[in-house]
């Protein structure tokens, strides 16, 4: 189970030049291309607690500060605190009839701390109700935080009016919602600064002391009780107050956990998209390259001596519904420098594209301002503005590479996956005829192919042997979209680098 | 890397109509109270506490040699009870590992010599790595992989964890195969 615990021997090359292992790969189908985690777009789905799994919306998510309202965790250790009953006996011990009267305080099942050491009252409900402490410096914090938005505000305005000079683009949409401005210009008012909107009112500096409390005199004759005093996790824990002494410390409210789909960042299409579900672990979308690329596994290698031949056995699976033929061919890392010229290039070419463009556009539009009335084509506009995201731009293989690979001269075919096959016992019949120096075995839709490695001569004994190849794989595209009669194919290439191991001595 | 053959000794091990594959230096406490659903291994020295509640697994699961699955307890003010524990699909339970949870999801890997503790809930698709201390009424969301004393998040899990605990569990059962007689 190398990709949960053991070593990364066999690592893909993306598109944008990084090595990941396989099930951290995705395969955007609309531009056939393999994308990583540092290559999509991350988005946050859904917010949820961790230990409640309850789905969060994201506007509490945001007034709770990403916390859950009701799960606490434990200020000393970080785990999830429980509550525990503390039954304090009848409320008259005469009457043997009155009910036990309960009350509830938390308590950490692992280093055994409880709201008890820090004082925190007994609570008569089960749920929540705990006390929050108040933070000493909230009024200025809330003084602060309000100068920034008005700043905020006025910036926005002051940009919307520039903007308005040059009779370019009108930004809709801001983080406040649809801007006040824009929505006076849709219905024809003009557009006067609006009136709440003014200087912002400068805050009152932070004076600095010079004057220090002097250092209490039983700190010097005290004893140190490390015991008692917080260590820096605990401290940056609660960032607000930053308890000095155990004593101190409060519950914190559980941070909440994400659910995140990714979008690739070139053509915008979902690669993955989970279930609104928090416990589920299905997807509405899911483009993993685990599912469309062929996996290549380590099985055994020959002992690696520099210089000499050694016997690979790697095995490859099909994971998909259409049959394959792989082709290996020499890994070019030329060919990628090259690649990422050529998207320097177009980059290029876009950008002054874009701007010619945007230049004959205004030439075209400015009339035709002029002759229609009022703000219809400054609302056309608002289609266009939508932000492009960041591409990323892509970049050389960063691997060196110290071993040669023999590269066969035939392709071999691998059969569609076919889950049935798990439990057909039968004979495996397939009409494949193999080059039998090439492929040792096969089942179903995996083969185990032999290659020959030769480590470069120069290599020392515990040197890593690093070898890699490309590899070619018909990938069948069915896009329902794409689909008319028959679904289409064509090669896509992967680069595959392997870590074989250390190189070890001469017999 | 491929799994290699794992071999054991036929007279040592047990194997039922289902396809589970017990070993027979195990201590099954209360046999009546254990449903191992099909195609479960159950390696040497591993025990299972069903005479403290009912103990019932997914197929496909794993539990590895010196592991103890022991259903999980709570104290009332009139006494303790023991509460079941479920196991999911595709799971496996790494060698020296202490299991004290009250749910465990499908396509769960958990390492060895761990400690999950009392009334733990483990979500689908999380990973615990090896040497993990879970405290007692710990919840696992899926997708995450935890370690450290205490168990603590460390890292996300790749969205096809699922597939690769089906791969990983299916070969893993075909190539525990006895040791063949020349």
């Amino acid at each position: 189970m190398s990709y949960i615990t053991g070593p990364e021997i066999v690592k893909y090359a993306c598109t944008c030049g990084l090595l990941k292992p396989l099930p951290e790969l995705y395969f955007c189908r609309h531009c056939s291309q393999i994308r990583c985690s540092f290559c999509l777009c991350h988005a946050v789905d859904s917010f949820f607690c961790g230990k409640c799994s309850e789905n969060i919306p994201s506007a509490e998510a945001r007034h709770k500060k990403n916390r859950c309202a009701n799960c606490v965790i434990c200020p000393s250790c970080q785990q999830e605190l429980s509550t525990r009953v503390a039954s304090k006996g009848p409320i008259n011990p005469d009457d043997a009839k009155s009910a036990v009267k309960k009350s509830y305080y938390l308590s950490c099942h692992f280093c055994h701390w409880t709201s008890r050491d820090v004082g925190i009252p007994d609570q008569p409900s089960a749920t929540g109700c705990w006390p929050e402490r108040e933070n000493v410096h909230i009024n200025r914090l809330q003084e602060v935080l309000d100068v920034y938005q008005d700043i905020m505000l006025s910036q926005q305005q002051q940009k919307e009016n520039s903007k308005k000079k040059r009779g370019k683009f009108v930004s809709y949409t801001d983080r406040t919602g649809v801007t006040a401005s824009a929505l006076r210009r849709r219905i024809g008012i003009p557009d006067i600064p609006h009136a709440k909107i003014k200087k912002p009112k400068p805050l009152d500096p932070a004076i600095a002391k010079s004057e220090v409390e002097e250092l209490p005199e039983d700190i010097f004759t005290e004893p140190l009780k490390l015991m008692e005093i917080t260590t820096i996790d605990q401290r940056l824990m609660q960032p607000e107050s930053q308890p000095l002494t155990v004593d101190k410390l409060f519950p914190i409210h559980k941070q909440l956990t994400i659910k995140r789909s990714l979008r690739c960042r070139t053509c915008e299409h979902n690669v993955c998209k989970p279930e609104y579900n928090p416990t589920s672990v299905k997807f509405k979308i899911q483009l993993f390259a685990y599912y469309y690329i062929p996996e290549i596994r380590f099985v055994t290698v020959e002992p690696l001596r520099a210089g000499q031949t050694s016997e690979l056995i790697i095995k490859f699976t099909n994971p998909t519904q259409h049959q394959t033929t792989i082709t290996i061919f020499d890994l070019d890392l030329e060919e990628q420098e090259k690649y990422v010229e050529e998207q320097k290039l177009f980059d290029i070419i876009d950008n002054f594209e874009q701007a010619m463009s945007l230049e004959e556009k205004q030439q075209l539009s400015l009339p035709s301002l002029v002759m229609s009335s009022g703000s219809q084509p400054s609302s056309m506009y608002s289609l266009q503005s939508r932000q492009p995201s960041v591409i990323v731009k892509p970049r050389k293989i960063n691997q060196a590479v110290n071993c040669n690979v023999a590269i066969p001269e035939s392709t071999f075919i691998l059969p569609p996956r076919d889950d049935a096959a798990e439990y057909d016992d039968s004979s495996d019949v397939h009409n494949i005829e193999d080059d039998p120096k090439l492929v040792k075995w096969r089942k179903s839709n995996k083969a185990f192919i032999k290659l020959a490695v030769t480590p470069a001569a120069d290599l020392k004994i515990d040197d890593e042997v690093v070898c890699g190849f490309t590899m070619q794989h018909i990938y069948t595209n069915v896009i329902p979209a794409i689909v008319e009669n028959m679904p289409h194919k064509y090669d896509h290439k992967v680069r595959v680098f392997f870590r074989l191991g250390k190189i070890v001595g001469s017999e | 890397m491929e799994l290699q053959d794992i071999n054991y000794s036929k007279n040592d091990y047990v194997e039922t109509a289902s396809g589970n594959k017990v070993c027979r230096q195990t201590v099954l406490c209360g046999s009546q109270n254990i449903i191992l659903q099909g195609k479960v291994i159950v390696q040497a020295e591993a025990i299972i506490r069903g005479d403290l509640a009912n103990v019932r697994t997914g197929r496909y699961c794993i539990i590895s040699k010196e592991a103890v699955l022991r259903p999980p307890y709570k104290k009332f003010s009139k006494g303790v009870a023991f509460f079941k524990l479920s196991i999911g699909d595709h799971v496996f339970i790494g060698e020296r590992t202490l299991v004290n949870a009250t749910d465990i999801g499908n396509y769960v890997h958990i390492g060895k010599n761990c400690v999950i503790g009392r009334r733990c809930v483990l979500r689908d698709c999380c990973v615990i790595e090896d040497n993990t201390v879970l405290a007692p009424e710990t919840v696992v969301p899926a997708f995450t992989r935890y370690g450290g004393s205490p168990g603590a998040y460390i890292s996300h899990v790749p969205e096809c964890q699922a597939d690769l605990m089906v791969d990983y569990t299916r070969s893993y059962y075909q190539h525990f195969q006895p040791t063949k007689l020349i």
